[in-house]
């Protein structure tokens, strides 16, 4: 079986070649790996490649397709490429597309602030919300020149990250 | 002086610092007592108390900052002495003076200490008594303009004005000409207002490249104070320490004793009893000026603890309990060389945003010269309600080159996932010349920061394709896995199959 794997700007092709206890032979690209691979905890891979010793930790993310992965010297973001992350990932850009500018958080906190009401003209640049979170407070602004189409939460309130807060158009 | 048996200590606090208190309470029999907040049931402090109540909803002001309640639990379950760690009610008289009155031993100075350093112009007024050096500037509350001018005349610009109530950077104002004093002091009395609820400000001299350097000292019921030596806490941003170290690779021998001497003076003007840090701002030209005192323990207390050997928690419950300090100032020496790096939960690349949420996976570093205080565990939330402060990491080596290597090193094997942190830019600091050298003041972050945010995470391409086999690996067992599930509940009678079919795929 092959998979498309991506991290950072690079796709590769992954497929095993062939098996047999903990060593295997898999390709990645055009490339040919033999490595003795083991899982040695939970989520955690020892590979050994060409008398190098490697320490892999695999984080599901969001998803199971998504991993966050850390070895000793790196932290990468891992995902998986199939035919189902592919279309999800067209329809996004779609999304993009339409011109709706929704503002969130990669953070939970609590709403401060809301100097704006639905209808507001706003530029560019000018606070819509301001969120507290771990004692700081952050302002967040418009990312475009527009109008506020919908607010979806109230001052006071406690929100999830990736929330839907506010909407210009 | 009668001693008191501290059989039950509750600590008013949350996150490390209480398990840090608990250690010692543990190491010394003491029974502990854990409170929290709604927030904080799965906390690591209510994990490793003896004891642990619930004392409200999540924000601070409604449970760790809400002292009666937190007395009448101490009292509800008979403890001894309270240990208010740092932060919330530690350096709160009015809180000391309440337990007091019920009973309870404060773990910490008495309540009239505390208020003589709370008040930064009376402090001022009191280390100008005892023979401290100030920073030159004024000594009472500003009244007139002309009185103002005269000083500014005397001092000489740049001047700071700063809230006499104040702290953490707030109603600070830098004024760098004569033109713009007015305004500034204006602004500076309404920022005051408006953060403290007092418009008093005072005068002070802006040092252009200070080095913030602290002394510890201990004192106890018996009038006998000593000092644990210095620590350089000048990599600071925006006024918040992130890496602290001991001793300061500014200071020298002579400097080291000069500034010992006047901590003592300062503790002992203000009839200091327990542990506390007096804060110097020291120029370029190694001239040192009183800044302030901690009236509690400090974050950065473990680098003095590891180049000391002095348990500071312990020596705390022991002078409160009327206990002799352990040991003589003439006993204590500086050994080695240690660092301690702040972690917190935010995103340095991203404006350092606070950055809370669930921890997917940790792994901790070891080995020699290394300590962790941390709180935070495999699956644990952190909540969005307190400080982003989650671990702190403490290197120890017989040189600061060994010592700087050494925190590299544990750096590098600290790895958290599922909350961005600040570990990646701790490294860069480390790897930094001017640090390396030693050779930074409290300008340092403003000044590198472009190239300490400047990661290049390049990672050599094989470990990518690494990465890559074993992410391959991972998602073909759990696809596995699953197709041999659906299997399963198909053929459920045979157990023995079952067994061997997962049996089968175990290798991975």
């Amino acid at each position: 079986m092959a998979l498309d794997i991506k991290i950072g700007d690079r796709i590769a092709n992954v497929r095993l070649v062939k098996k047999d206890g903990s060593k295997a032979t898999i390709e990645v690209d055009d490339k040919l790996y033999d490595v003795d691979i083991v899982m040695v905890e939970e989520g955690v891979y020892s590979i050994i490649h060409d008398g190098k010793s490697y320490n892999i930790e695999m984080i599901q993310g969001n998803s199971p397709k998504n991993y966050f992965v850390n070895t000793y010297y790196s932290s990468l973001e891992v995902d998986i490429i199939d035919a189902q992350s592919r279309y999800q990932q067209n329809r996004n850009k779609d999304g993009i597309h339409s011109g709706d500018k929704i503002i969130s958080t990669p953070m939970p906190g609590k709403i401060v602030r809301i100097p704006v009401k639905e209808g507001d003209v706003v530029e560019k640049g000018s606070t819509v919300i301001v969120i507290s979170a771990m004692k700081m407070e952050s302002e967040y602004k418009s990312p475009t020149d527009g109008v506020v189409k919908k607010i979806y939460v109230n001052e006071g309130d406690t929100i999830n990250s990736h929330q839907p807060l506010v909407e210009i158009e | 002086m009668h001693l008191i048996m501290i059989k039950k200590v509750l600590i008013a606090n949350r996150g490390e610092i209480a398990v840090r208190v608990i250690r010692s309470c543990r190491e010394l029999g003491i029974k502990s007592v854990a409170i929290y907040s709604d927030a904080d049931r799965n906390a690591m402090h209510v994990r490793y108390a003896d004891e642990a109540y619930h004392i409200g909803p999540s924000p601070s002001k409604e449970s760790y900052l809400n002292g009666d309640k937190i007395i009448e639990v101490a009292l509800s379950c008979e403890a001894d002495a309270i240990h208010p760690g740092y932060g919330f009610l530690s350096e709160n008289a009015d809180f000391a003076k309440k337990c007091e009155a019920s009973g309870i031993i404060f773990i910490g100075p008495k309540w009239e200490s505390i208020v003589s350093m709370g008040d930064k112009i009376s402090a001022r007024q009191k280390m100008i008594e005892a023979g401290v050096p100030v920073v030159p500037g004024t000594q009472q509350k500003i009244s007139d303009i002309e009185t103002v001018n005269k000083i500014v005349n005397e001092i000489g610009l740049p001047i700071i004005i700063k809230a006499s109530a104040g702290g953490g950077g707030k109603g600070m104002r830098l004024v760098r000409k004569r033109e713009e004093l007015v305004s500034a002091i204006r602004m500076a009395q309404s920022e005051a207002l408006s953060s403290f609820g007092n418009d008093t400000v005072y005068i002070e001299k802006y040092l252009d490249s200070p080095h913030h350097i602290e002394f510890q000292i201990l004192a106890d019921k018996h009038g006998n104070t000593v000092h644990l030596f210095e620590r350089e806490c000048s990599v600071q941003r925006r006024h918040q320490k992130m890496i602290e170290e001991t001793p300061s690779p500014f200071i020298t021998l002579e400097l080291r004793e000069k500034m010992g001497e006047a901590a003592i003076a300062a503790a002992k003007a203000v009839n200091y009893e327990g542990a506390g840090t007096i804060e110097f701002l020291v120029d370029a030209n190694r001239n040192f000026y009183f800044l302030e005192m901690n009236t509690r323990l400090q974050v950065e207390h473990p680098i003095t603890e590891r180049t000391t050997g002095i348990d500071l928690v312990k020596e705390q419950i022991y002078i409160a309990s009327g206990k002799k300090i352990s040991f003589t100032q003439e006993e204590l020496i500086q050994f080695g060389h240690s660092i301690e790096c702040r972690i917190s939960a935010e995103d340095p690349f991203n404006n350092f945003m606070p950055n809370p949420g669930t921890i997917k996976h940790i792994s901790e570093p070891n080995g020699l010269g290394i300590r962790t205080d941390g709180y935070v565990y495999e699956g644990y939330e952190i909540p969005m309600y307190y400080d982003p402060m989650i671990t702190k990491l403490i290197s120890w080596g017989r040189t600061r080159g060994e010592a700087i290597e050494r925190m590299k090193r544990a750096l590098f094997e600290y790895k958290i996932t599922g909350v961005k942190t600040s570990i990646k830019f701790l490294e860069k600091i480390m790897e930094n010349k001017d640090f390396i050298e030693g050779n930074y003041d409290t300008h340092f972050i403003e000044k590198h920061l472009e190239e300490l945010l400047d990661i290049h995470n390049d990672p050599h391409p094989t470990t990518t394709d690494m990465a890559m086999i074993a992410a391959y690996i991972d998602y073909t067992s759990k696809l596995e896995k699953l197709a041999m599930s659906d299997f399963t509940v198909t053929r459920r009678n045979e157990k023995w199959k079952e067994y061997g079919l997962i049996k089968s795929i175990q290798r991975f």
